[in-house]
């Protein structure tokens, strides 16, 4: 049952803001991307069940799904940045019987922040230590007050609650969180890997060369801020990761909090987009001990990003179904083939569920289903229905799927 | 219904050694007599003991998770297929969940306590364990961290209360934790402040004014007198550090009269300067140990090889960083706690390593009290629970422990008491002790541990090899839960295990002095911190306080 007194939790962005409440079209506190979140998954959008674009028998749509992903040699599980953590655990349970790929959305939508960290880690902290610690906070070549409009409030970095900290911003645009910085530093976006390592060389005391607005001077500065604090914290996102390249500007980027570490408490915290990005990585992760592009075709996990990438696979035609988990991998991978049929679960009607074979019209995480996200800095929240909808959410779905395919998704 | 048939048992809570007994078993429990139409296991010449229980790994939740995201190369290297009854995954010094219990069952092991989880994380932890089949999973929640009960001290000018017990207890209830962990108190906070370190147990941490020792103190006292299970769980000061056997003394001391366990005993028992090299203390430890009988300890033995240290004791992860160029993760938790991670190698020709290495072995071979001082290597911290069937060889074949200190570092070995003539070889009941039955009754477990009437049907059948370690890597049958799980060393079934949390009443009134310190504090409302969810929770087993046990 909806719960009506405790304010909703918003899968709009990765903070899964939880004190908003819901009225109508808008919510309070006021956000964009929150309120598209609610409005557009309050009042179904889909029918329960399509099959080839016409509303279907959710069993028949059941045993048309189960008939693609068995007959499937090499299929593909897409998305769950969108669901919850239970949606998550019952998808990659179904994808190691089936024997598929799996790659969760945030790898793809974020870009390869999750690569840098395998190699080398990363020093991170949830929202309350940047909040209580942090004197100065760099956003580098993101723009949350757009992207995750209440993320500096709650870090009280906004103007008004800010007082003598500093909020620096690296990026050429003018955004609007530039606008807000008590610094912004242009420097090209085609610098960001020399930017970093100019700022490692200041921090080690080596001539610099200037990048934009980040003089060797500019370099020492922000150097000695950092050095200065006795904590700070670095937001990077896929500004950095999703660039050609992109792994190894967030690899430049923990190599440069590795280098000041000696002196300070500096830590980072990757702006996910999605609300449970994090959460799918982390089923993925201690499922089978890789975060993204998971093949488990041979009957255990391998992955090697890149190879093993979705994208990848289905450019060379490797893919032969494609299992949508709340993703829209028809415009975030790049497409999919046509002939290789699409099994989607979504709230919302996306260019993935226009094209799929069989859709079921879910109820979304938070909002006609409870679950569990972990918030951009992993911090479990759970999500209370706050709608009552008469449809499933996607794990009692995807456990029905199971089901027709013989046996349960979860096993052990 | 199962009979195990004419093995030799093991059963030292029980007062049985070595007799030839049937062992019996229906509904999930040791039963005293089955009918004789009942499955018969023939286990003539074989061992029988209690499945094992490991009183401190680390297994789940966020931190172990995050080693999973830097340890790519070695689980590359170990791939576990799926089967007919098991799920794939990978393994290496951290596997990942479901081969974590696979592999703890094929050792013959059906109970795991992780030891440092952030209640924060408690849903992350939980869900993990849901995950990780075959075991009956614990956890002990970090609080020795927490600035809400840094408040509640502060109010109780210094100690504790009839408020910080049942905010305790409420922290139990909320998280369904088995007990409660105070890792290196004061020592997260410090860190969290530009790298600041404690020098004393009684400098005050931050404004609250609250030391190391009142946390101590407080925390032991209101664990203790709500009679929790498992006492509170302590990871004393300045972990890996020289000299630090000093500081260990003296939380001993302050934790005098109260119940308490200390962790991974062998990080905390070196002499010599801070910076220095270190010297063993174990001698004084065992000592010590002896003269405070309300205190339990486990060794956290350091065995040679691939390690993954992952501590909430961030700072000492820092100084591994700097040691080498591995991966290193740092994560702060807010309120709560840090969390540091190193991939780590410890090598026999390293001095340090070496006497790590012998001072663990030390502790074992000099403790008079198998019940008070149990195995452990801190999983994965000192070497994977893989490496268990190694360690219990070295504790009962002297001739393989003798061959392996001659390939340690010397000037570290001659630094310990190990070449003075330690003839001591454990006996299968000790070993039987420091693995199965003094585990569990550290942790107030009453029904496992033991074969008796009434204890949990979980049985490991041996065959009795001369190579220890091969008879304790091998198990011929492992049941759990009164489930056949391995026969003849095969995985046959991976039923899921059942939540071990304290059962600890408290006053619901709490929530209002809760309440407002959390909104302050925490990024999380308030009313999403206590998990409920049923998928989560159950099945569970609640062990009641020790005043409330039948």
């Amino acid at each position: 049952m909806p719960d009506r007194g405790l304010p909703a939790g918003c899968g709009g962005c990765g903070c899964v803001c939880d004190d908003v409440r819901v009225a109508g079209a808008s919510i309070s506190p006021a956000c964009a991307p929150g309120a598209a979140w609610f409005s557009q998954r309050l009042e179904p959008a889909l029918p329960p069940s399509r099959i080839d674009g016409r509303e279907a028998d959710p069993e028949a749509a059941l045993d048309a799904a189960a008939g693609i992903l068995a007959q499937a040699d090499a299929p593909l599980v897409y998305g769950l940045a969108r669901t919850s953590v239970e949606a998550a655990r019952s998808a990659v349970g179904l994808a190691d019987r089936l024997g598929a790929l799996v790659e969760p959305a945030g790898a793809v939508r974020d870009g390869a922040g999750g690569r840098a960290v395998a190699l080398r880690g990363a020093s991170t902290a949830t929202l309350g230590e940047i909040r209580d610690r942090a004197a100065t906070v760099v956003v580098w070549r993101e723009d949350p007050l757009t992207t995750h409009p209440r993320l500096l409030e709650r870090l009280r970095l906004d103007e008004a609650q800010r007082g003598a900290r500093r909020l620096v911003v690296v990026d050429d645009r003018e955004t609007a969180t530039a606008r807000s910085a008590s610094l912004h530093l242009r420097v090209p976006a085609t610098g960001d890997l020399d930017a970093l390592l100019a700022l490692r060389a200041a921090a080690r005391g080596l001539p610099a060369r200037a990048v934009g607005a980040l003089t060797a001077q500019a370099a020492r500065r922000l150097v000695d801020e950092l050095r200065g604090a006795q904590n700070a914290a670095l937001l990077h996102g896929s500004g950095l990761a999703a660039q050609p390249g992109g792994h190894r500007r967030v690899l430049a980027l923990h190599e440069l909090v590795r280098d000041l570490s000696d002196t300070c408490h500096l830590v980072t915290l990757a702006l996910r987009r999605d609300a449970n990005a994090a959460g799918a990585e982390d089923v993925l992760t201690w499922q089978t001990g890789f975060p993204s592009a998971v093949d488990l075709a041979s009957g255990a996990p391998r992955s090697f990003p890149g190879p093993t990438s979705a994208a990848t696979r289905l450019r060379a035609g490797e893919v032969d179904a494609v299992l949508s988990v709340a993703g829209d991998p028809v415009v975030e991978l790049g497409g999919v083939p046509a002939g290789v049929p699409i099994v989607a679960l979504d709230a919302v009607e996306t260019a993935t569920t226009r094209a799929a074979r069989v859709v079921f019209g879910t109820a979304a995480v938070g909002i006609g289903a409870a679950g569990t996200v972990h918030r951009l800095d992993g911090v479990p929240v759970a999500l209370h229905a706050v709608a009552a909808q008469a449809r499933p959410g996607d794990d009692e779905l995807l456990r029905a799927l199971a089901a027709r395919l013989g046996g349960e998704a979860q096993g052990c | 219904m199962l009979r195990i048939a004419g093995g030799r048992v093991h059963d030292p809570a029980n007062g049985v050694d070595g007799a030839v007994a049937d062992v019996c078993i229906a509904d999930g429990r040791i039963v005293a007599d089955v009918p004789g139409h009942a499955r018969r296991i023939d286990a003539r010449g074989m061992v029988v003991m209690a499945g094992g229980v490991d009183v401190h790994a680390h297994i789940a939740g966020p931190a172990v998770n995050a080693a999973r995201r830097v340890l790519g190369g070695e689980r590359r290297a170990d791939v576990a297929m799926r089967d007919r009854v098991r799920r794939s995954g990978t393994g290496g010094t951290v596997p990942s969940s479901f081969v974590t219990g696979h592999r703890y069952a094929l050792l013959g092991y059906t109970t795991v306590i992780d030891a440092a989880i952030a209640p924060l994380a408690a849903r992350h932890a939980l869900a993990e364990l849901r995950d990780t089949p075959l075991i009956d999973p614990g956890f002990l929640i970090l609080l020795g961290d927490n600035q809400v009960v840094y408040e509640l001290i502060r109010e109780a000018g210094g100690g504790t209360s009839q408020t910080l017990r049942d905010a305790v207890a409420w922290w139990l209830e909320s998280t369904g934790a088995l007990g409660v962990k105070l890792v290196n108190p004061g020592g997260a906070e410090r860190w969290k402040r530009g790298n600041g370190r404690l020098t004393s147990l009684d400098e005050p941490v931050n404004e609250l004014g609250v030391t190391p020792r009142q946390v101590l103190d407080a925390l032991a006292t209101a664990a203790h007198e709500l009679g929790l299970p498992h006492p509170v769980h302590v990871h004393c000061h300045g972990l890996g550090v020289a000299g630090n056997a000093r500081t260990t003394l003296d939380t001993m001391r302050t934790l005098d009269g109260r119940r308490a366990h200390l962790a991974h005993l062998q990080f905390h028992a070196y002499g010599g300067r801070p910076g220095g090299r270190p010297r063993s203390r174990a001698v004084d430890l065992v000592d010590a140990l002896k003269a405070q009988p309300e205190l339990t300890a486990d060794v956290g033995q350091v065995m040679f090889g691939p390690a993954t240290t992952i501590t909430a004791d961030a700072q000492i992860s820092a100084v591994l960083r700097d040691s080498g160029d591995a991966a290193w993760i740092s994560a702060d938790t807010e309120v709560e706690t840090g969390c540091g991670i190193v991939p780590y190698t410890y090598r026999p020709s390293s001095y340090t390593h070496a006497l790590q290495w012998g001072i663990g072995l030390e502790l074992f071979l000099l403790s008079p009290d198998p019940w008070r001082l149990v195995l452990s290597t801190d999983h994965p911290n000192g070497g994977s629970f893989l490496s268990y069937p190694r360690l219990i060889r070295l504790l009962m074949d002297r001739e393989y422990r003798n061959d392996q200190l001659r390939r340690a570092n010397e000037a570290a070995i001659r630094r310990t008491v190990l070449l003075d003539d330690l003839h001591r070889e454990y006996s299968l009941n000790e070993i039987a002790i420091i693995t199965r039955a003094g585990p569990a009754r550290q942790l107030g477990l009453a029904d496992k541990g033991h074969l008796g009437v009434g204890a949990d049907a979980d049985v490991t059948v041996y065959h009795d090899r001369a190579d220890r370690e091969e008879m304790f890597a091998t198990p011929r049958y492992v049941i759990k839960g009164g489930e056949v799980v391995i026969d003849d060393g095969d995985l046959v079934a991976a039923p899921r295990g059942r939540l071990l949390r304290a059962g600890v009443a408290h006053d619901p009134e709490i929530e209002r002095t809760l309440r407002p310190a959390f909104e302050r504090r925490y990024t999380l409302g308030f009313d999403r911190y206590a998990v409920s969810e049923p998928w989560l929770l159950e099945p569970a087993r609640r062990i009641p306080a020790a005043g409330e046990r039948p």
